[in-house]
Order: C-alpha cells, then sequence, then structure tokens
C-alpha cells in the first residue's frame, strides 16, 4: 500500500496530532500540501498546541477586543502584531499604557518603542521629538533627536554624538527608542508611556510602527 | 495513570497481573498471520484490553486492520513496555531506536496500527518522529514522500504562500533522506 493511499485513510484527527508535534512553521506551511492536509492542519487540536497556556488571560488583557476565528488565527494575531505605517502627519503622538499588575513587583522595567524609518523617511529629525513615562506622580521626559543614520549604522548600537543611548538598533532591522525607565514597587495601578513631536507642526511620516515593549532591567 | 494492571513489578505481587504474564494470546494479522504474545503485553493497548475484558477473546483476536509486518513491529513495542524490570530510562532508549529507522510509509502504517490499537505511548512517539521528519520540509517533499497529489491550484497554492509568507522562510532545499 501507498504512503499516499495511508494518508487518506487516516482519520482527520490523527493527522491533525502529528501536526501538533511539529512547529507552528512547518504545520503552517504543510496546509498547501493537499486540502486534506490543510483541514487537518487548520484545526484547533494543532494551534492549541500553540498557544501559550495563558492565552485566555492575554486576550483579556487586552484594550481592543481580540476577535479570532479560530485558533490559527488566534496564534498569528497574537505573535504577529499588526504593523502601522505612519504614512503622513503633522501632528505626531503615540502612546500606551499598562496595569502595572502584570508586571513583577521590585522590579526596574525599561519601556521601548519599537520602529522603522523607512528610506522615504521624511521630516521626523527637523525638530526634537519627546519621549516620556508616568508612573503615579512621578514623569520622567526628556527629548531625543531621530535621525536616519542609526538604523544604517547596526551593529554599534550606540548612537553617535555621545548623545544618550536612548536610540538602538537591534539587528533585526528594527529600532528601539527607550521611552523611559521605571520601578514597579507594586503600589501603583498604571505606567503610561508616550512619543511625540508636536511642537514642529511641518508634515513627516515614513515611520513603522511596531509597538511598545517592556523587559526588566538589571 | 493508575491502571489495574499496571502495577510495579516486584512491589505487592498481584495474582491477576501474575495471571496476566503468563496467559498469552493469541493475534491474527489481516493478511492472516497469527502472533502469540503474552496477555500482559497485549493489554497495554486499551482496545485489546476492552475486548478481553468483555470476554470477546475466545482464543484468537482478529485484527483485520493491521498487517502481519506491522502486527510484528507492534508486538516488538508492547513486550519490551511490558517486559519485567526494564527501566523507564530503558523504555526510552528502545523507543527513540525502534521509530528512527523507519521509513515514512512503515511510520504511517504503526501510526495507523497504534491509532485503531489504542496505544497511547506508541502513538506519541510515532506522530512525534513523523512531524520530525517533516521539519524544515518543502510543501513538494512532503507530496512526494507521501505520494500526495495536490487538490489546490497553482493560484490558491500561491494565495497561501503569500498570507503565510513566514512559514515558508528558512525551508531546507529538497533532498532524498
Amino acid at each position: 500500500m501507498a504512503a499516499g493511499t495511508r494518508v487518506e485513510s487516516m482519520p482527520e484527527d490523527c493527522l491533525s496530532h502529528v501536526l501538533s508535534f511539529a512547529s507552528p512553521t512547518d504545520a503552517c506551511r504543510s496546509s498547501a500540501v493537499s486540502a486534506a492536509f490543510r483541514d487537518a492542519a487548520d484545526s484547533d487540536l494543532v494551534w492549541e498546541n500553540f498557544l501559550p497556556s495563558d492565552y485566555p488571560e492575554i486576550i483579556s488583557r487586552s484594550v481592543s477586543p481580540v476577535e479570532f476565528s479560530s485558533k490559527k488565527d488566534l496564534f498569528r494575531r497574537l505573535s504577529f502584531p499588526e504593523i502601522v505605517e505612519l504614512v503622513m502627519v503633522c501632528w505626531l503622538e503615540i502612546h500606551g499604557r499598562i496595569d502595572i499588575s502584570m508586571l513583577s513587583p521590585n522590579t526596574s522595567y525599561g519601556a521601548y518603542l519599537i520602529i522603522q524609518l523607512l528610506d522615504r523617511a521624511f521630516g521626523l529629525d527637523t525638530v526634537l521629538c519627546e519621549v516620556s513615562i508616568e508612573i503615579g506622580d512621578h514623569r520622567m521626559q526628556r527629548p531625543i533627536h531621530l535621525t536616519r543614520d542609526k538604523c544604517r549604522g547596526e551593529g554599534s548600537g550606540v548612537s553617535r554624538k555621545g548623545e544618550e543611548d536612548v536610540v538602538r538598533t537591534r539587528g533585526d532591522g528594527w529600532l528601539e527608542v527607550e521611552l523611559g525607565e521605571f520601578y514597579n514597587n507594586g503600589r501603583e495601578k498604571e505606567v503610561k508611556m508616550w512619543f511625540r513631536e508636536t511642537k514642529g507642526v511641518h508634515l513627516k511620516g515614513g515611520l513603522l510602527v511596531e509597538g511598545i515593549e517592556l523587559r526588566p532591567i538589571e | 495513570m493508575a491502571r489495574k494492571n499496571r502495577n510495579p513489578v516486584g512491589k505487592n505481587v498481584d495474582p491477576e497481573a501474575q495471571k496476566k504474564k503468563t496467559r498469552t494470546l493469541t493475534l491474527k494479522s489481516s493478511d492472516g498471520q497469527e502472533f502469540s504474545i503474552s496477555e500482559s503485553a497485549a493489554v497495554l493497548s486499551i482496545a485489546i484490553e476492552n475486548m478481553v475484558e468483555d470476554d470477546c477473546a475466545g482464543g484468537v483476536i482478529p485484527l483485520p486492520l493491521v498487517d502481519g509486518g506491522t502486527l510484528a513491529r507492534v508486538i516488538t513495542y508492547l513486550n519490551k513496555h511490558a517486559e519485567d524490570g526494564a527501566s523507564d530510562e530503558e523504555k526510552r532508549k528502545f523507543d527513540e531506536e525502534f521509530v528512527s529507522g523507519m521509513e515514512m510509509g512503515v511510520l504511517f502504517d504503526v501510526v495507523l496500527a497504534a491509532n485503531y490499537l489504542d496505544i497511547r505511548g506508541l502513538l506519541r512517539e510515532v506522530r512525534r518522529r513523523i512531524a520530525d521528519r517533516m521539519k524544515n520540509k518543502s510543501v513538494e517533499w512532503v507530496r512526494k514522500t507521501f505520494h500526495i497529489e495536490s487538490d489546490f491550484t497553482p493560484e490558491e497554492e500561491e494565495q497561501m504562500k503569500k498570507e503565510f509568507a513566514w512559514a515558508w522562510e528558512g525551508v531546507d532545499s529538497d533532498v532524498d533522506d
């Protein structure tokens, strides 16, 4: 009996079980093999395995409701956040906030805006931008200079001119702009973060924004 | 999973477990081959255990969905896992070697048999092995290896490739192995 007839005789959930041992990329790619594979590879049985076990909690934290048609769809939404391209604006303001109870207490965190400056970026380095972070009554803000050569200067990791190290290349094509650091003493409720350039009302654009990343620092 | 026939050997001697070890069953494959196996090994298959419990195992147990070659392999697995004094480590090593030499077609036969006979440990092992073999393999490799004809149009395929481009990164070039 040829392997092909065996696959056809295989109950769909049997193939799904096999694919649940594969990686998300292998499982996803296998859906292009045939309709039978696609049915097996798209099943919730497969993708449930790839989701973090606390995914219902992750979804419940989202500010905007997370809608998904299947576990595969949900995986994609959680893994590949949509990227926003700023085409052209004159008033630029990005802000984020997070419930601090989701972070570890008695830990210092850094907040970073993950961006890319496209080749056709313009107007972003005319005026200094401003980053700030607010926790409880504490607020920290500082100016930063966003220039394109920083995304080219891969490897060096430190911006030139001895400017504070607030814009770093990540080596994956993205830049991270440090919005600030804060200490979670366990008593505050919320952290707010901003990146803005609202002083120069000239047009600017060519900025890709992935999101804000928070991570503990030493 | 606590089941009555899984008492650790040598701890308390369950007379029923002892009987199972000495009692033999005959399994008959789809192509008429007959195999003897101790009842204690055979009942690691939930399906066979149910048949024995329901007492439909009057002499020979026919397994019309499993061919002789596959059944022989499955019996090797069951015997090892029912063996007195085989440590978990030893069984793990056995499992690894048991599936490592199998061709894809054989793995399929075994996974189908394990599914039908409901042998959880074996199912896990073989499923994992098949998934391992597919790691980083192209869509064409999977089709060729599994002898599957695509039932998608080139346009549909292109669409999937576009939509899930991330899943096509880092795919190995096709080599026969």
